[in-house]
C-alpha cells in the first residue's frame, strides 16, 4: 500500500518533460512527409494513390508519434519506433488502394504499435494489455448500436442512403480506418490524453477534454463532408463514440474495446452515401 | 441486473417501431419505465445508460420531424422527449446513488461499533474495522493507524501484511494532522514509487482519526479508479466516526482496565483488613497475656507484703520482683503509647546528641548477656571516625528491640554479634547491625515484618513473648532520625538487621 510504505515528500516537484524540441522534431517531420505526399500527387498524375498515401502516413504517423512522445515524455530513442508505426501506416494505406486483398495488410500497424509499446514496461499504463471478451463484445455491441443509429438517423433525417455498391471502396476505407484513422485517434486520444488526464483530473474532464480534441481532430479532417447537417451529426456521433471509448477503456483497463467500438461505429459510417 | 431494463427497453422501441407510432405518440413516455427502473436499481449508471438509450432510440422519429416542420411546439416536445429519459435516469440513479450511499455509511458506522465493542485484541477488531470500511467506501486498500508515534501505533490493513515507512505519507498526516490527497500515487511526484504499470490510476486520500481528546490516528485509502467528491465526503465522515469509535473503544478498554484493577485493589485491601482485624484480635489477646503477667506477679508480691510478716531479706527481693515487673509493665505501656502516637501521624520528639556508639553496644550486650545465659553475645568496636548524633534514648530502644528480636528468634541459643560500622553501600550513613543465626525469615515475609502486629510464625518461636511491635517501632525511630532499617535472612541460616542512620 503505496500510502503506507512509500516515502512521502510534500515539496517534490514535477519532473520537466523536455517535449517541445521533440514535438517540434516530429511536426517538422510529419509536414517534411505530407508535404512530399501532396507533391507527389500533383506532380506525378500516375502516382496519385502513392501521394495521398505518404500524405496519410505523415497525418496518421505524426498523431500516433505525438501520442508516443507524450507518453514517454520524450525519452531518447523515440524517433526508431515512431518510423516504424509510420512506415506501417504508409503500407496500409498504399495496400488500401490494391484492391479487397489490401484488407490483410490492415492489421500491420495495430501490431507494430502494439509491439513497441508492449516492450516498454511504463506505456501499459496507457491501457496496451489485452482484454476480456465481454469487454470486447461490449465495445463491438456498443460502436455498432452508434454506427446503425447513425445509418437510421442519417436515413430517416436526412435522405441518406446505405451504400450497396463499391466493395472495393468500401474494404478500403475500411482498411483505413482499422490501420490508420481508428488506430491514431484512439493511441492519441483515448490512449495517451485520456489516461494521462485522468490521471489528473475525474472521470468527465478527462473524457470531455480528450472527446473535444478528437472531435476537433475529425471536424479538420479535409474527407468529411462540409455540410452543416454532416457536421452536426460528426460532432455528436464522434463526440458520443469518443465518451462510450472513453468510458470502456475506464472500466476494462484496455484501449481494444474502444477501438472496437470505434471500428464498428466506422464500419457502419462507411456505408453511408448521401 | 441492467439486462432486464435494456430488454424491456428493447421491446418498447420494437413495439413502437411496428406499430408505426409517430414522435408525438403518448406511448414515447413508456420509455421512462425502465429508465427509472434501471435508474432505481442500478443508480446513476444505470440510470444514464438506459435514459441515454431511450433518448437515442426516440431521436430518429423525432429528429426528421424537426427537419421537415423546423422548432415548433410539437418537435421541441419531441426533443425534449429525447432529453428528458437520460435526466429522469440520472437524476434518479444520482439520488438513490446517494441514499445508498447514507445507508452505507450508517450500515459501517454500526458495524464498527459492533467490531470494536467485541470480545478480542484491538489489533483484530480494527482489523474487521478496517474491512467495514474498505467495503463501504468501495476502496482497493484501506488501512488504520491508531496511536500518536508511527512506530508504536497500532495497524489494521485490509489485504493485510503492508510494510509501514515513518516518511509515508500516513506518516506524515499522523505527524501532522494534514489529509493528503493523491489523484495517482503511481505519477504523484511527492510519492517514491515505482513506475507505474497499471491502466488504472490509484486514487489516494489519508485522513486524520479525530475524538474530542484530539488525534487518534489516520485512515489511508487507495481506490483504483474514479474517486467521486462524493465518495471523498464520505471517506471523511466515516474517518470522523472511526476516531469516535476509536476513542470509545479505547476508553472502554481503558475503563474495564481499571475496572479490573480497581476490584484487585479491593481485594488486596479486604484481605489486608481482614489479616490486620486477624492481627488486632491476636494482639489484643497477646496485650492482655503480657499485661497480666507483671500485673499477677505485682498482684502477688504486693498481697504477700501486705498481708504477712515477710522477713526483711525476702521483702527486698519482694521489691526487685516488683520492679523488675513494673519495669516490664512501663516497656510494654511505653511501646503502646508510641505506637498511638505513631498511628495518630504525630512525630516522635527526637533530642539528637552526639552518642557513643560502643559505650551503647558495651552496655546493652552485657544487659542481655545476663538475662540470656544460653546465648553468646558479641560486639565489635566500631572502627575510628565513625561518629553519630541521634536521640539516645530511641536509639537505646532500637538497639534493644533488635537485640530482643535476635534473641526471640533464637529459641536454642547461639551467637549475637552487634556492630557500628561506615556503610559502605550508602555513603554519609552509619550502619548499626545486630546478626544471629537463629531460625531467619521466608523471603515471602521479609516485606510484612516491619509492620505493625506481625509477628512470623514459627514451630520453635510461638512461646516466644511479644506484641509484634518491637521492629515496626525500629522502623517509625530509624526514620524519624531520617534513616531506615532493612534485614537480610535465609531460613535456618538467621538474620541480620542493619540500622542505617544519617552520620554527622
Amino acid at each position: 500500500m503505496l500510502l503506507l510504505s512509500a516515502p512521502f515528500e510534500t515539496t517534490a516537484a514535477e519532473r520537466p518533460r523536455p517535449l517541445a524540441t521533440a514535438v517540434i522534431q516530429l511536426g517538422a517531420a510529419a509536414i517534411a512527409v505530407i508535404g512530399i505526399g501532396l507533391t507527389i500527387g500533383r506532380l506525378l498524375p500516375g502516382a496519385g494513390v502513392v501521394g495521398d498515401a505518404i500524405a496519410g502516413a505523415g497525418v496518421h504517423g505524426g498523431l500516433i508519434g505525438l501520442g508516443w512522445l507524450i507518453a514517454t515524455e520524450a525519452t531518447p530513442g523515440w524517433m526508431g519506433p515512431v518510423a516504424r508505426i509510420a512506415g506501417a501506416v504508409l503500407v496500409v494505406l498504399i495496400a488500401s488502394h490494391l484492391g479487397p486483398w489490401g484488407v490483410l495488410a490492415s492489421m500491420l500497424p495495430p501490431a507494430v504499435l502494439w509491439w513497441e509499446a508492449r516492450r516498454r514496461a511504463g506505456l501499459r499504463m496507457l491501457g496496451v494489455c489485452g482484454t476480456r471478451l465481454s469487454y470486447a463484445l461490449a465495445g463491438l455491441t456498443a460502436g455498432a448500436f452508434l454506427g446503425g443509429h447513425l445509418l437510421m438517423t442519417a436515413a430517416l433525417t436526412f435522405g441518406y442512403h446505405v451504400q450497396t455498391g463499391g466493395v472495393r471502396g468500401y474494404l478500403g476505407a475500411v482498411t483505413y480506418d482499422v490501420g490508420a484513422n481508428v488506430l491514431s485517434a484512439e493511441w492519441l486520444f483515448r490512449g495517451v490524453l485520456f489516461s494521462l488526464l485522468w490521471r489528473r483530473f475525474a472521470f468527465w474532464p478527462a473524457a470531455a477534454l480528450s472527446t473535444a480534441l478528437a472531435v476537433v481532430r475529425y471536424l479538420m479532417d479535409p474527407a468529411l463532408p462540409h455540410s452543416a447537417d454532416a457536421r452536426a451529426g460528426a460532432i455528436f456521433y464522434l463526440g458520443a463514440l469518443g465518451l462510450v471509448a472513453c468510458g470502456l477503456r475506464a472500466w476494462s483497463g484496455s484501449l481494444l474495446p474502444g477501438y472496437f467500438a470505434a471500428l464498428a461505429f466506422f464500419v457502419a459510417y462507411r456505408t453511408l452515401a448521401p | 441486473m441492467i439486462a432486464l431494463p435494456l430488454l424491456l427497453l428493447a421491446a418498447i422501441a420494437l413495439a413502437l417501431a411496428v406499430g408505426h407510432q409517430g414522435a408525438d405518440s403518448v406511448l414515447r413516455h413508456l420509455y421512462l419505465v425502465p429508465t427509472l427502473w434501471a435508474g432505481l436499481t442500478r443508480g446513476a449508471f444505470g440510470g444514464g445508460l438506459i435514459g441515454g438509450l431511450a433518448g437515442l432510440l426516440h431521436a430518429p422519429t423525432a429528429l426528421p420531424a424537426v427537419e421537415r416542420a423546423g422548432l415548433t411546439s410539437q418537435t421541441l416536445d419531441g426533443l425534449l422527449s429525447i432529453v428528458l429519459p437520460a435526466a429522469a435516469g440520472l437524476l434518479v440513479g444520482r439520488l438513490v446513488d446517494a441514499a445508498r450511499g447514507r445507508e452505507a455509511r450508517l450500515a459501517a458506522v454500526l458495524a464498527m461499533q459492533r467490531c470494536l465493542h467485541a470480545a478480542g485484541p484491538l489489533q483484530e477488531r480494527l482489523t474487521d474495522v478496517a474491512e467495514e470500511l474498505r467495503v463501504a467506501l468501495s476502496a482497493r486498500r484501506l488501512a488504520l493507524m491508531v496511536g500518536a508515534d508511527v512506530h508504536t501505533a497500532l495497524l489494521a490493513s485490509v489485504p493485510t501484511g503492508t510494510l509501514v515507512d515513518p516518511a509515508s505519507a500516513a506518516g506524515w498526516t499522523l505527524r501532522t494532522g494534514q489529509s493528503v490527497t493523491s489523484r495517482d500515487l503511481a505519477v504523484d511526484p511527492r510519492v517514491a514509487a515505482v513506475e507505474p504499470q497499471d491502466p488504472t490510476p490509484l486514487r489516494g486520500l489519508t485522513v486524520p482519526l479525530r475524538s474530542g481528546a484530539g488525534m487518534v490516528g489516520v485512515m489511508a485509502v487507495e481506490w483504483a479508479g474514479e474517486l467521486s467528491r462524493a465518495t471523498r465526503a464520505a471517506a471523511e465522515e466515516l474517518a470522523l466516526h472511526t476516531g469516535l469509535v476509536v476513542e470509545n473503544a479505547r476508553l472502554t478498554m481503558r475503563q474495564l482496565r481499571f475496572g479490573e484493577e480497581l476490584e484487585e485493589k479491593i481485594t488486596a485491601a479486604t484481605a489486608r483488613l481482614v489479616e490486620l482485624d486477624r492481627a488486632k484480635t491476636e494482639f489484643l489477646s497477646v496485650v492482655s497475656h503480657e499485661l497480666r503477667t507483671p500485673l499477677t506477679a505485682l498482684q502477688g508480691f504486693s498481697e504477700l507484703l501486705l498481708r504477712s510478716a515477710v522477713p526483711p531479706e525476702k521483702v527486698h527481693r519482694c521489691l526487685v520482683y516488683i520492679h523488675t515487673e513494673a519495669c516490664a509493665l512501663g516497656r510494654i505501656v511505653g511501646e503502646l503509647l508510641d505506637l498511638s502516637r505513631i498511628e495518630a501521624g504525630r512525630p516522635l520528639e527526637m533530642k539528637p546528641e552526639r552518642i557513643d556508639l560502643d559505650l551503647l553496644m558495651e552496655r546493652n550486650v552485657d544487659l542481655f548477656a545476663a538475662e540470656h545465659r544460653q546465648h553468646r553475645f558479641r560486639w565489635t568496636p566500631s572502627p575510628p571516625g565513625v561518629e553519630l548524633r541521634a536521640d539516645p534514648d530511641a536509639l537505646d530502644r532500637m538497639l534493644k528491640n533488635l537485640l530482643s528480636n535476635a534473641v526471640k528468634y533464637s529459641p536454642r541459643g547461639g551467637e549475637v554479634v552487634v556492630s557500628a560500622s561506615p556503610a559502605l553501600d550508602q555513603p554519609g550513613m552509619v550502619e548499626v547491625a545486630v546478626e544471629d543465626d537463629g531460625v531467619g525469615i521466608p523471603a515471602e515475609q521479609l516485606s510484612r515484618i516491619f509492620d505493625k502486629y506481625v509477628r512470623v510464625a514459627h514451630p520453635e518461636t510461638t512461646a516466644a513473648r511479644g506484641l509484634g511491635l518491637g521492629l515496626s517501632l525500629v522502623r517509625a525511630l530509624a526514620e524519624a532520625h531520617g534513616g531506615r532499617v532493612e534485614v537480610d535472612s535465609l531460613p535456618g541460616k538467621g538474620s541480620r538487621f542493619r540500622l542505617l542512620l544519617p552520620g554527622r
